[in-house]
């Protein structure tokens, strides 16, 4: 989309040298400079930790900065509170959408400027304008429909809408396809093409590069809350976006695909179901083989049941129905130290929860899964030199940055902490890893050394089960893909497939019987 | 490492800064209610020490050594307690039975002397023989409330708390209608024989030779903790309980055995109130002790090494603060007041503003 703004007109929104260092000394933005056109989808790119949130807190009024300052049209701006940002014409679709559930989405978009007749919400009212705004804008929802109802792509178009309500001109998002389905994310992506069609600026903050490449119009790299790349979109390749992010090139992970069919299953898990609380199931007929030396991804939304799949496969919790063996050994229903025994690793989704003891040290946490066996431990006494041994191994073998096997993990960063999690598991030897997330709010540079280990894991005969909300690092990585819905398989891919055909099924309804066993025909094959 | 000695360090800084300002809001209290608020707070501070003194006649000599005495002799006590509070802590389990374990051992091994040697079994095995059966019956009772929670989900808290009832009217009981003396004026057991008494180190003092076990307990209690499987399972349950049961450990046996083990050190606190202290148990032993425990352990942070000088520091106070009663017009209740605030300023560092230690945190 071509620009043509003389340089007379100021720009939209700009930061001028703009700093900011926390009470603690944390210097989080360092002379940082942007400015955003009017009309534009601006992107705020870089990893976990670089100063995009604190960017986007000082120009919604939540911190203030240290030095430099914030000019909206060209006039300094003092944003000392989110209502001063509101009144500037600036509005906030936070990361976790804050919606009343209870509340009709015409009551959650006026709440807090409701129309009224006589100190009476006008409720008519409320849904006249909230449609004429949704229908403007191209963003369609009901106004009268409740929230609770709602998915999660629907309650994002209410929060945007309720930014346009209170007359916002510049629409901040934070990471907001982070819980989209792919399709989902299209259509936000169209409609915030026909708000800056209207002369909506937004500031998109992400650290896909995908959203920088195909849907921006310019873009403004951080790293270490330093300004270190800004350009229009279209001018770069991804791979020099990569090096603006990373700060070096990244050269990319060539995955050789492994053809498994007519193979032996190594894991086998048939029938698997589970029945939550309310009886309803949320798994149901899970089947699925994975030969050794195979990759199968596991595509799917948040919440879809992929969790409760990891902790029945693990050993955690046991299945209501059918179950799953590792070369003929069952490790559903036996607890997990048996499951472990018979040969499964698992990489939790959320490893702060369930990965690490985050207060104690790399060591402590290194010997978890091999801690009561010999050389680490004889006749109930832990072997100190042997845990210190087994930490510095790990830490030298996955590259993790830290002082010593007697640093803190939780001071760690994602990345570092991530890779003693899969160097413990992976140091188990196991015969089928399951690695739930396993790049989930990790930079870059780590995620493509972690992805790197589960492929040599894979090229050593395990079998993997990639569990990720990340559609991309499914095809990357995986020889067959299954699509996961509401605790059913309801596709089955072959590892080169197209990922809007994937895209589709992951939003589509139930397809009765699919499974991903390594003789079952891959969607659309079977038609054929 | 560094993060832990920097850690350590920034916390000794709190420690100091928050002992500091206990004593002046303590000072602030005294001389509101006293004529003589500084005589009255240097009792309070030093009333617990011997006083050396000197005559012509006896040369230099010590005083007010009783006194002293019950500063130690408290502080082993609450060391006991303390690591019996910290063990369940450091596996999160908030086992507030202290009390009841400490009265069944402390019964358990009364009965043992008593009997002992009735039954002609030998003199020298009396002592070992009252000791294991005070640490058995302790382990005993600290099992029961992690069997109730892993088996019924039952909470520790509670039911910790309502086995304290049981096991001490079942104490009462037993003095008082099983046990008692009928030649004592009140409801008290006979005097333990000879054999079952630890001998005293210190004249004048129950000071007893139980005193060279309590750093034998800490070192037992803190290699437990360090050293053992059992001891890592019970840390990574406390630190992240979910994260070990991912990682398979056997976090239910982890539980049960932290309070039972527990209850093991409460045994040595009652072994050392039966067989050391009183030699006799009477029938009004006040509840309670066990509480003090827990703050013993709070102080110390649940860290084993760390028990023994919280125990110190809080026998020493309580030994001030009853010289500071006895002494000086200052009332009982005001002297809790200052005992009590003293406390809550030392365990509620962290709530000190940052400047005042010098951290930034």
């Amino acid at each position: 989309m071509m620009k043509t703004i003389s340089d007379t007109i100021p720009p939209r929104l700009e930061l001028r040298a703009v700093s900011k260092r926390y009470a603690n000394g944390t210097l989080a933005s360092d002379d940082v400079s942007l400015s955003v056109r009017r009309g534009d989808i601006h992107a705020l790119v870089g990893e976990n930790g670089a100063g995009k949130s604190t960017v986007m807190k000082m120009l919604y009024g939540l911190e203030q900065p240290s030095a430099g300052t914030i000019l909206l049209d060209g006039a300094p701006l003092a944003l000392r509170a989110p209502a001063d940002a509101i009144a500037a014409g600036i509005g906030l679709v936070p990361q976790h959408l804050q919606l009343v559930p209870s509340f009709t989405v015409a009551q959650n978009v006026v709440l807090g400027g409701e129309p009224a007749r006589f100190g009476i919400l006008d409720r008519r009212a409320a849904i006249e304008k909230v449609g004429e705004l949704s229908r403007r804008f191209g963003l369609e929802v009901d106004p009268s429909a409740p929230v609770a109802g709602l998915s999660l792509g629907e309650r994002q178009r209410v929060e945007i809408l309720k930014t346009l309500y209170r007359g916002a001109g510049i629409i901040l998002l934070d990471e907001p396809t982070a819980v989209l389905t792919p399709s989902e994310a299209q259509a936000l992506f169209a409609a915030l093409r026909s708000l800056t069609g209207q002369g909506v600026t937004v500031l998109l903050i992400t650290h896909k590069l995908s959203e920088v490449l195909e849907v921006s119009d310019r873009f403004t790299v951080l790293r270490a809350g330093r300004v270190t790349g800004q350009a229009d979109a279209a001018a770069v390749t991804a791979a020099q976006l990569t090096e603006m992010i990373v700060g070096r090139p990244l050269a990319p992970l060539q995955v050789a695909r492994s053809i498994a069919r007519g193979r032996a299953a190594l894991v086998s898990a048939r029938g698997i179901g589970v029945a939550g609380p309310d009886g309803a199931a949320r798994l149901q007929d899970i089947c699925f083989d994975i030969a050794a030396g195979e990759i199968l991804g596991i595509a799917a939304v948040e919440g879809n049941g992929q969790g409760l799949l990891a902790d029945v496969l693990a050993g955690l919790r046991p299945s209501d129905r059918g179950g799953a063996t590792v070369d003929g050994q069952a490790v559903t229903g036996v607890g997990v130290r048996a499951a472990r025994a018979a040969g499964v690793g698992a990489i939790p989704e959320d490893r702060l929860h369930n990965g690490v003891a985050a207060d104690m040290s790399i060591a402590d946490n290194a010997i978890a899964g091999a801690y009561h066996r010999r050389p680490l431990s004889r006749f109930g006494w832990l072997n100190p030199a042997a845990a210190q041994a087994m930490a510095s191994r790990l830490i030298e073998r996955f590259g993790v940055a830290a002082r010593g096997p007697y640093q803190i993990i939780g001071s760690l960063s994602g990345g570092n902490m991530q890779k003693v999690v899969m160097g413990r598991e992976i140091d188990g030897a196991p015969r089928f890893m399951i690695a739930s997330q396993p790049t989930r709010g990790v930079d870059l540079g780590a995620a493509q050394a972690l992805r790197r280990s589960l492929v040599e894991l894979r090229d050593g005969g395990a079998a993997v089960l990639l569990i990720s909300s990340d559609l991309d690092e499914v095809l990357e990585l995986s020889d067959r893909i299954a699509v996961l819905v509401q605790g059913r398989i309801v596709g089955h891919f072959n590892g080169g497939a197209d990922a809007a055909a994937i895209g589709a099924r992951m939003t589509g309804g139930h397809q009765p019987g699919t499974s991903a066993t390594l003789d079952a025909p891959f969607t659309g094959e079977a038609a054929a | 490492m560094m993060a832990q000695t920097q850690e350590a360090s920034s916390h000794a800084r709190r420690l100091k800064a928050a002992v500091g300002a206990a004593l002046l809001a303590g000072l602030l209290i005294t001389a509101l209610v006293s004529q003589e608020p500084l005589r009255a707070y240097l009792i309070l501070l030093t009333g617990a020490l011997p006083e050396i003194g000197w005559s012509a006649e006896q040369g230099w000599q010590l005083h007010r050594m009783v006194r002293f005495g019950t500063v130690i002799e408290d502080a082993v006590t609450l060391t006991f307690l303390g690591l019996a509070v910290a063990l369940p802590f450091r596996a999160r389990q908030f086992s507030l039975g202290a009390d009841g374990q400490m009265f069944l051992a402390a019964l358990a091994a009364a009965a043992t002397s008593l009997f002992w040697l009735r039954t002609g079994a030998p003199a020298w095995m009396l002592l070992p023989a009252a000791a294991c059966a005070a640490i058995m019956t302790g382990f005993a009772w600290g099992l029961l409330p992690g069997l109730l929670k892993l088996r019924c989900g039952a909470n520790e808290m509670v039911t910790s708390l309502m086995l304290n009832l049981i096991a001490v009217q079942f104490y009462r009981l037993a003095v008082a209608d099983w046990m008692a003396d009928p030649s004592a004026g009140y409801q008290v057991t006979p005097l333990l024989p000879e054999p079952a008494v630890f001998s005293t180190l210190l004249e004048h003092t129950n000071v007893t030779t139980l005193l060279f076990a309590v750093p034998l307990a800490v070192a037992a209690a803190a290699l437990l903790l360090k050293r053992t499987t059992l001891g890592y399972e019970i840390r990574v349950t406390g630190s992240a309980p979910a994260f070990a049961l991912q990682a398979g450990l056997p976090v239910g046996r982890a539980m049960v055995l932290s309070i039972a083990a527990g209850g093991a050190f409460a045994a040595l606190a009652g072994l050392h109130i039966s067989n050391g202290l009183l030699k006799r148990l009477p029938v009004d032993l006040n509840p309670g002790l066990g509480y003090d425990g827990l703050l013993v352990a709070l102080l110390a942070r649940n860290e084993p090494r760390a028990i023994p000088w919280a125990a110190l520091f809080y026998a020493y106070l309580r030994t001030g603060a009853q010289a500071m009663e006895r002494g000086t017009d200052v009332s009982r209740e005001t002297v809790l007041v200052i005992q009590a605030l003293i406390i809550l300023f030392v365990v509620a560092d962290r709530l000190l503003p940052a400047r005042w230690t010098g951290s930034r945190t």
